[in-house]
């Protein structure tokens, strides 16, 4: 176990510094930088400023040399100082980093408890009406775009109640209720697409399980369905379930865009997009750092569990 | 009294003063307006809406609205176009930081009588010295104490040869020549006066003015709070005890949280007839304005390239666009026709109906586009060979529905453009390079006045005239309107340049975008003007629920 958690380790940091030089240099190609954003609201660009600017952002400098520096500054803790806000980058980025884990938290767990059950139903009872309506569901779910359910689902709201969640970010310890209703609806429209995912994912998983030999003995021996289903046929249906949650919630964290967006929450995605607009180099570089590292952790936990799932699996 | 007229001899803000000031504003509110009908009442906060997070708090640096809108109720200027009077003028100037003005020298310096005992949110006093620091920044003069990292209205003060403080309370700007513009310019919202004492990079992250509000905090891409300033030096102002601004960056849920009620007021500048419509039809008691931006759309033709150094092939091009197709199909009926300066009724400026008619595009469409494919033919183009253009817009659905719409229009006359989406954080140093063929723009103007249009947009070797037109002939005609004292003579004038620049295409105006504001009832004494600019200070809102 040691040898492979220091083995993981070794492919994590090699793979955040080849994320690191990615990112740096998909950066540098994309036309313009932060001073023609600059210049861009005042609706021109004075080329001797816009030297002076970038001479001061040390935007100047060889590539190399601004990549070092922005290595060294890693190393360092020091996240630098956010071009656009004139702050630093970690000032404005640390607000925002709990609302997406929040928010990617909750969608997985409406995911999980919408799809995982619905998939179960939806295999047990294979090529029956209930199998095709979970079908039907998942399907329209999948098609459905999360950010178009989340404007659909303020129109309802707005049309229906008179009323939508608050626009500005409640804080939980300010008013739970308010926080819990801010994070229910966009949940709900992120949770339900990945929830698609997972019932499909459930239910192939399943069927394919309950065609084992240990079932057909589980039911042999006169246990209950449910006892064969739930404790048998669904723990090692589970691990293809498992890789897609760990999938899906490294990708919500920084596909949450459009969702943030639509329900004005503050959060990294949001946030993200907008520093790539402004070529906010500081913030997109430690945000993307950042994802990565989530993506590395989600995966290294969903492969963690398997082994608790499926003590067959072993560490070396 | 509260906010002065030039001219006036009161000294201090006495008592009587105060109480005088009161009533008048009052009498001025009711009787000008007729919009408030009760006593005002204080408190409340204002939920005000921010479409997305400015790109500083640096009035004097930036050049948006996203800007301007929420940080004027920080700041004063000199002078302020009034609340309360729905079209901008001269006659509607009134006095902010100064309690009066007057004009000497035969035009050429504007004198200027300050209030005493202003405090800025610090604390520290407000001086002449301030507002000889803050324009002599902006103008980028030799020797000013501090620079911008960039000045968008250094264009504005360019014939301001130097700004003198005889004492504290007195501030004169000389001019080269005479301006009776100056004083819509410093009326602008964009022309706040700044602290001397604080370096101008640290308002781009902080406000610290002398206005009716405070600011309490501000949350990058959430909102930025506003809070009642006590020691205004107004008393009695401002009514509300703060504003939050709200930043929401999809139009969607901007819309979505005003019909619920979760904001007041509607975000200044959305152009969007059919949504806000929608939302008064869902809620019958909203409030909804309808008005002008100041903002106009237009095509520009790259005078760099040969091909538009004939005149035929630019006639051809203005006639080929059918203006009133623009108006259903580019802005779906929210906007108005015009030429170079908002028309009427919004503005002041703009060309009679009977002289916009004359105007390239503006007549029978059908016979627009025969006289534009003769000229084509004279100028050698026609089936066989026919002229290929590109169209350069910003990458995003407006833009590109819009120059789709110039395409169609063009194809009828025999021209093939092609597009070009460019993105936005780039489009004004792509326009600067002059690295396009035709693109289709829009200009936000400050305030309703030629001086702040002519020079900036159509003036040989301006950074912003894109287009690069230079006439110097014109470049006299915009120096004489600019000196020109008696009113109706400058309106000639300026009639007579606006429809030169539109028959020789220096920017061809496709239309002027109208606004379709909303509020609750409840929002007092919050009038858009004819420029979504100007009209941000909040001093006089009040909230009556």
């Amino acid at each position: 176990m040691r040898t492979y958690v220091l083995t993981r380790v070794a492919i994590a940091v090699l793979t955040l510094l080849g994320m690191s030089v990615v990112i740096f240099v998909l950066l540098r190609i994309a036309p313009g930088d932060v001073v023609d954003m600059i210049f861009a609201s005042a609706g021109y660009v004075d080329p001797a400023a816009k030297t002076e600017i970038q001479r001061e952002l040390g935007l100047d400098r060889p590539i190399t040399v601004q990549y070092a520096r922005w290595l060294g500054e890693i190393l360092r803790g020091d996240l630098g100082k956010s071009y656009r806000y004139d702050i630093p980058a970690w000032q404005v980025v640390r607000p925002r980093i709990p609302i997406t884990v929040e928010l990617a938290i909750l969608a997985m767990l409406v995911a999980s408890l919408i799809g995982i059950p619905a998939g179960v139903v939806s295999a047990v009872r294979q090529d029956r009406w209930m199998d095709y309506v979970m079908r039907i569901l998942s399907l329209a779910g999948l098609s459905m775009p999360s950010f178009w359910l989340g404007m659909v689902i303020i129109l309802l709201l707005v049309w229906g109640l008179g009323w939508i969640p608050a626009l500005t970010y409640v804080s939980p310890f300010q008013d739970l209720k308010a926080h819990l209703l801010q994070f229910l609806f966009p949940a709900l429209a992120v949770g339900s697409r990945s929830s698609a995912l997972i019932m499909r994912i459930t239910r192939s998983s399943l069927l394919e399980v309950m065609r084992e030999d240990y079932i057909r003995t589980a039911y042999a021996k006169g246990q209950r369905e449910r006892v064969v289903v739930w404790r048998h046929a669904l723990k090692n249906a589970f691990l293809p379930v498992l890789t897609v949650l760990g999938i899906e919630f490294a990708f919500l964290i920084g596909g949450l865009v459009v969702t943030e967006t639509v329900f004005n929450l503050p959060g990294v995605a949001r946030f993200l997009v907008e520093a790539i607009l402004w070529r906010d180099y500081p913030v997109v570089q430690n945000l993307v750092m950042f994802i990565a590292v989530v993506v590395i952790l989600a995966n290294f936990a969903v492969d963690v569990l398997y082994g608790w799932l499926d003590p067959r699996v072993r560490y070396g | 009294m509260s906010m002065q007229r030039g001219g006036s001899r009161s000294g201090g803000f006495s008592a009587f003063g105060g109480r005088l000031a009161i009533l008048l504003t009052l009498i001025i509110a009711f009787g000008g307006t007729g919009w408030a009908a009760s006593t005002p009442k204080y408190g409340g906060v204002l939920t005000a809406t921010e479409s997305d997070t400015p790109p500083s708090l640096s009035i004097h640096e930036e050049a948006t609205i996203a800007t301007v809108w929420p940080m004027m109720p920080c700041y004063n200027n000199l002078v302020l176009f009034d609340p309360f009077k729905k079209q901008e003028n001269v006659g509607t100037v009134i006095g902010e930081l100064a309690e009066r003005w007057e004009w000497r020298d035969g035009g050429k310096a504007l004198l200027f009588h300050l209030r005493r005992g202003v405090k800025w949110h610090d604390g520290q006093p407000f001086s002449s010295t301030d507002v000889k620091f803050t324009f002599d920044v902006v103008r980028e003069a030799p020797g000013a104490p501090a620079k911008l990292r960039v000045s968008p209205r250094k264009l504005w003060y360019e014939n301001v040869a130097s700004i003198e403080t005889p004492d504290a309370e007195t501030v004169i700007f000389h001019l080269k020549r005479p301006q009776p513009s100056l004083i819509l310019m410093l009326a602008a919202g964009y022309s706040p006066v700044y602290p001397a004492h604080v370096p101008p990079a640290e308002l781009r992250t902080k406000c610290l003015g002398t206005g009716p509000f405070k600011l309490k905090e501000y949350r990058q891409g959430e909102y930025i709070d506003l809070v009642k300033n006590p020691d205004y030096f107004i008393k009695g102002r401002p009514y509300l005890d703060g504003i939050r601004y709200v930043i929401i960056r999809e139009r969607g849920t901007r819309y979505a949280g005003i019909q619920a009620g979760r904001q007041d007021v509607a975000y200044p500048l959305e152009i969007a007839k059919t949504i806000a419509e929608s939302v008064k039809k869902a809620v019958p008691g909203m409030v909804l304005v309808e008005t002008s931006t100041n903002l106009n759309d237009n095509l520009l033709l790259n005078f760099r390239r040969p091909i538009f150094e004939d005149a035929r092939i630019r006639r051809a091009i203005n006639l080929a666009i059918d203006r009133k197709g623009y108006v259903q199909a580019g802005r779906q009926g929210a906007a108005v026709l015009g030429g170079v300066m908002l028309p009427k009724p919004y503005g002041v400026w703009g060309l009679s109906e009977k002289e916009l008619g004359k105007l390239p595009g503006m007549g029978d469409p059908a016979k627009n586009k025969e006289e534009a494919r003769q000229l084509l033919a004279q100028a050698g183009y026609g089936p066989g060979k026919p002229l290929k253009l590109s169209v350069s817009t910003r990458a995003s659905s407006f833009y590109v529905d819009l120059a789709s719409f110039i395409i169609d229009q063009l194809k009828q006359v025999g021209i093939e453009a092609t597009l070009e989406q460019v993105e936005t954080g780039i489009w004004h140093a792509k326009l600067t390079r002059r690295d396009y063929e035709m693109a289709v723009n829009n200009t936000g103007l400050g305030p309703d006045d030629p001086d702040a249009n002519l020079y900036e947009n159509f003036k040989c070797g301006s950074p912003r005239n894109y287009s690069d037109y230079c006439n110097p002939e014109v470049d006299r005609l915009i120096d004489e309107q600019s000196q020109t004292p008696d009113f109706a003579k400058r309106l000639r004038l300026v009639h007579d340049l606006d429809t030169r620049l539109q028959l020789e295409g220096a920017r061809i105006i496709l239309g002027w975008a109208k606004e379709y504001y909303l509020m609750w009832p409840y929002v007092k004494n919050l009038i858009p003007h004819q420029s979504v600019y100007n009209y941000g200070r909040m001093q006089e809102v009040w909230l009556d629920r």
